[in-house]
C-alpha cells in the first residue's frame, strides 16, 4: 500500500533537516579563520549585558514568589526551617536556568530573528558578501557563540538574584538572618547541583542562537516574513528549551542518585 | 584569457547565460559584452531577470549554465578567495541601498575597506571615507545612523560605499526607484559624475528612462530570458517595435 505523509509532517521534517544542516555549517565555520572576535564581543554585550535588567528582575521575582508560595505548606508540615534549602535547590537546578533561557528566548531570540530577517530582505547580507565578508560567519557564527557563552553567565547572575529574592520573601513573614539563610542554602546545595545546571545552560544558549539565526537567515516574503521569523524564533527555541531541560534531567538522574 | 580581456578592452563578457528558479526559466540565453568605460542600462519588465543578471555577475547567485567573464575571470568557476579578489573591483549599489542598520555611516563605509584592504591604516581609512562622502555631498552625515537618513541620502551613502574601493565596474540595481523625480535626477547625475571621475564601466538596471538617457552609452532590453534589443537611447527611441516603444511612452 502506498502511504503519503501529510504536508505539515513533510514540511516539519524538511525544516528539521535544514536546521541540522545549518548547525553543521556552524560547526564547520566556527573553526575556520578569519575569526570575528570583535563581533563576538559586540554580540556578547548585546546578548549578555543588555539582558541583565530583564533577567535580574524576573529572577528576583521568581525567587520571591517561589518562597512565598512554598512557605505555608512547609510551615504546616513543621518544615519551615527547610525553606532556604528547598528554595535554593529549586532555583539552582531548575528555575534559574529555565527562566533565564525563556526570557532570553523571548528577548534575544526575537531580536536576532527580526534583525537577521530584515538584513536578509533588505539585501544587507548580500552587501556583506559583496564586501568580501562571509555573512554566515560574521552574522550567524558570532551570534550563536554569543548566546552560547552569555546565557550560562546570565544563569549564575539569575541564580544569585533569585536566592536574594528568596531571602527577602523569607523575611517578609518571618525572620532569618542573612548569615543563617546562606549557611542553610550552602549546607544543602552541592557542587553536583550546579554543574548540570550550568552545563544545560550552554545548550539552552546554543539552541536559542541557532534557531533564531536559522529563522532570520532564511526569512522570506518581505516584511511579513520578518515578523514570522521573529515569532518562530521565540516559539521554537522556547519549546526546545523545555525539551533540552527534560533530557538534561533524565541524563542527570542517570549519574546522580537523589 | 586575462590578456585578451586587456587587449580588447572588455571588462565583462556574458556567454549563453542561463538561470532558472524551479520551472521558471528567467534567463534562457543571455550574451553581451561590456567595454571599459562603457555604461549599459538594462531595461525590462519586473520579474524578467534583470536583478538576477547582475547578481550572477557579482557571484551572489549561481547560474545554471554559461560563462560570466569579469576582468578575465570566469565567475562560476572561481574559488571563494578568488571571487573575493574580483569583488574588490566591483561596486554594487543595491535597490534598497542595503546600509547596515546597526552601524553608523562611517562604519558602513569603513566595512568594505577593513575587509578587503586589511593593511590600510586608520588615518588612510578615515581619509578615504571622508573623500567619498565629500564626493556624494554628505560629509555632514558621517556619524548618523541609516534610520536617520532620507531615501535620497541612503542612496548617496550606498553609492559612496560601493565606490569606496575604487572599483573598475559598477553594478546598479534600480538606483532611482522610490525617489522623487528631482532626487532621482540628482542621483543619475551623481552616477554620471562618479563614472567620469573614477572611469568605471557600469551596468545599470533601471525602469527610469530619464536615468537611462542621462547615464547610458547603450541600452539593452531583456525580454523572455534573452536580449530582445540593444542600441543607443536615440536608436531605441526611434524604434517602431511595440515592445520597445512601450518603455519610451
Amino acid at each position: 500500500m502506498h502511504m503519503t505523509f501529510p504536508d505539515s509532517i513533510k514540511n516539519t521534517l524538511v525544516e528539521i533537516n535544514e536546521t541540522a544542516r545549518f548547525a553543521l555549517r556552524f560547526f564547520r565555520e566556527v573553526f575556520i579563520p578569519p575569526y570575528e572576535f570583535k563581533e563576538v564581543i559586540r554580540q556578547g554585550y548585546e546578548v549578555g549585558y543588555k539582558s541583565i535588567p530583564l533577567v535580574g528582575t524576573t529572577a528576583f521575582i521568581m525567587g520571591l514568589v517561589v518562597t512565598m508560595q512554598s512557605r505555608p505548606t512547609l510551615v504546616e508540615f513543621g518544615a519551615g526551617a527547610w525553606l532556604p534549602a528547598m528554595a535554593a535547590v529549586g532555583i539552582v537546578r531548575e528555575i534559574g536556568p529555565v527562566v533565564t533561557a525563556l526570557m532570553c528566548a523571548g528577548k534575544v531570540g526575537s531580536n536576532i530573528g527580526a534583525e537577521l530577517g530584515s538584513m536578509k530582505v533588505t539585501e544587507q547580507l548580500d552587501a556583506m558578501e559583496v564586501s568580501g565578508t562571509n555573512p554566515f560567519k560574521f552574522v550567524v557564527v558570532t551570534r550563536i557563540l554569543a548566546t552560547t557563552l552569555m546565557i550560562p553567565i546570565l544563569v549564575v547572575f539569575a541564580d544569585t538574584l533569585s536566592l536574594f529574592g528568596s531571602f527577602v520573601a523569607a523575611n517578609i513573614k518571618g525572620h532569618i538572618s542573612f548569615y543563617l539563610f546562606c549557611s542553610q542554602v550552602f549546607e544543602k546545595l552541592v557542587f553536583m547541583d550546579v554543574i548540570p545546571s550550568i552545563s544545560k545552560s550552554f545548550f539552552f544558549g546554543f539552541i536559542i542562537g541557532l534557531i533564531s539565526c536559522y529563522q532570520g537567515y532564511n526569512s522570506k516574503k518581505g516584511t511579513e516574513g520578518v515578523g514570522k521569523s521573529a515569532n518562530a524564533a521565540v516559539v521554537i527555541s522556547s519549546l526546545l528549551v523545555f525539551i533540552i531541560d527534560l533530557m538534561a534531567v533524565q541524563i542527570t538522574n542517570i549519574f546522580m542518585k537523589y | 584569457m586575462s590578456t585578451t580581456f586587456e587587449n580588447t578592452g572588455t571588462v565583462i563578457e556574458i556567454i549563453h547565460l542561463k538561470k532558472s528558479f524551479g520551472k521558471n526559466e528567467v534567463l534562457k540565453d543571455v550574451n553581451f559584452t561590456l567595454k571599459r568605460g562603457e555604461s549599459i542600462v538594462v531595461l525590462g519588465k519586473s520579474g524578467c531577470g534583470k536583478s538576477v543578471l547582475i547578481k550572477c555577475i557579482s557571484g551572489l547567485m549561481d547560474c545554471d549554465g554559461g560563462e560570466i567573464h569579469v576582468l578575465g575571470k570566469n565567475i562560476p568557476k572561481l574559488k571563494q578567495r578568488e571571487l573575493d579578489s574580483v569583488r574588490e573591483k566591483i561596486g554594487f549599489l543595491f535597490q534598497s541601498s542595503a546600509l547596515y542598520d546597526s552601524m553608523t555611516v562611517r562604519e558602513n563605509l569603513e566595512f568594505p575597506l577593513t575587509r578587503h584592504l586589511r593593511s590600510k591604516t586608520k588615518k588612510e581609512i578615515n581619509e578615504r571615507v571622508e573623500e567619498v562622502l565629500l564626493n556624494v555631498g554628505l560629509l555632514g552625515a558621517i556619524d548618523m545612523i541609516p534610520s536617520e537618513l532620507s531615501g535620497g541620502m541612503r542612496k548617496r551613502i550606498g553609492l559612496a560605499r560601493s565606490l569606496i574601493l575604487r572599483p573598475e565596474i559598477m553594478l546598479y540595481d534600480e538606483p532611482t526607484t522610490g525617489l522623487d523625480p528631482i532626487t532621482a535626477k540628482e542621483i543619475s547625475k551623481l552616477m554620471l559624475d562618479m563614472q567620469k571621475k573614477y572611469n568605471t564601466s557600469s551596468i545599470i538596471i533601471s525602469h527610469d528612462m530619464n536615468c537611462a538617457r542621462l547615464t547610458s552609452n547603450r541600452l539593452m532590453l531583456l525580454m523572455d530570458g534573452v536580449l530582445y534589443a540593444q542600441g543607443t537611447y536615440e536608436e531605441l527611441e526611434k524604434s517602431t517595435d511595440k515592445n520597445i516603444k512601450a518603455f519610451f511612452e
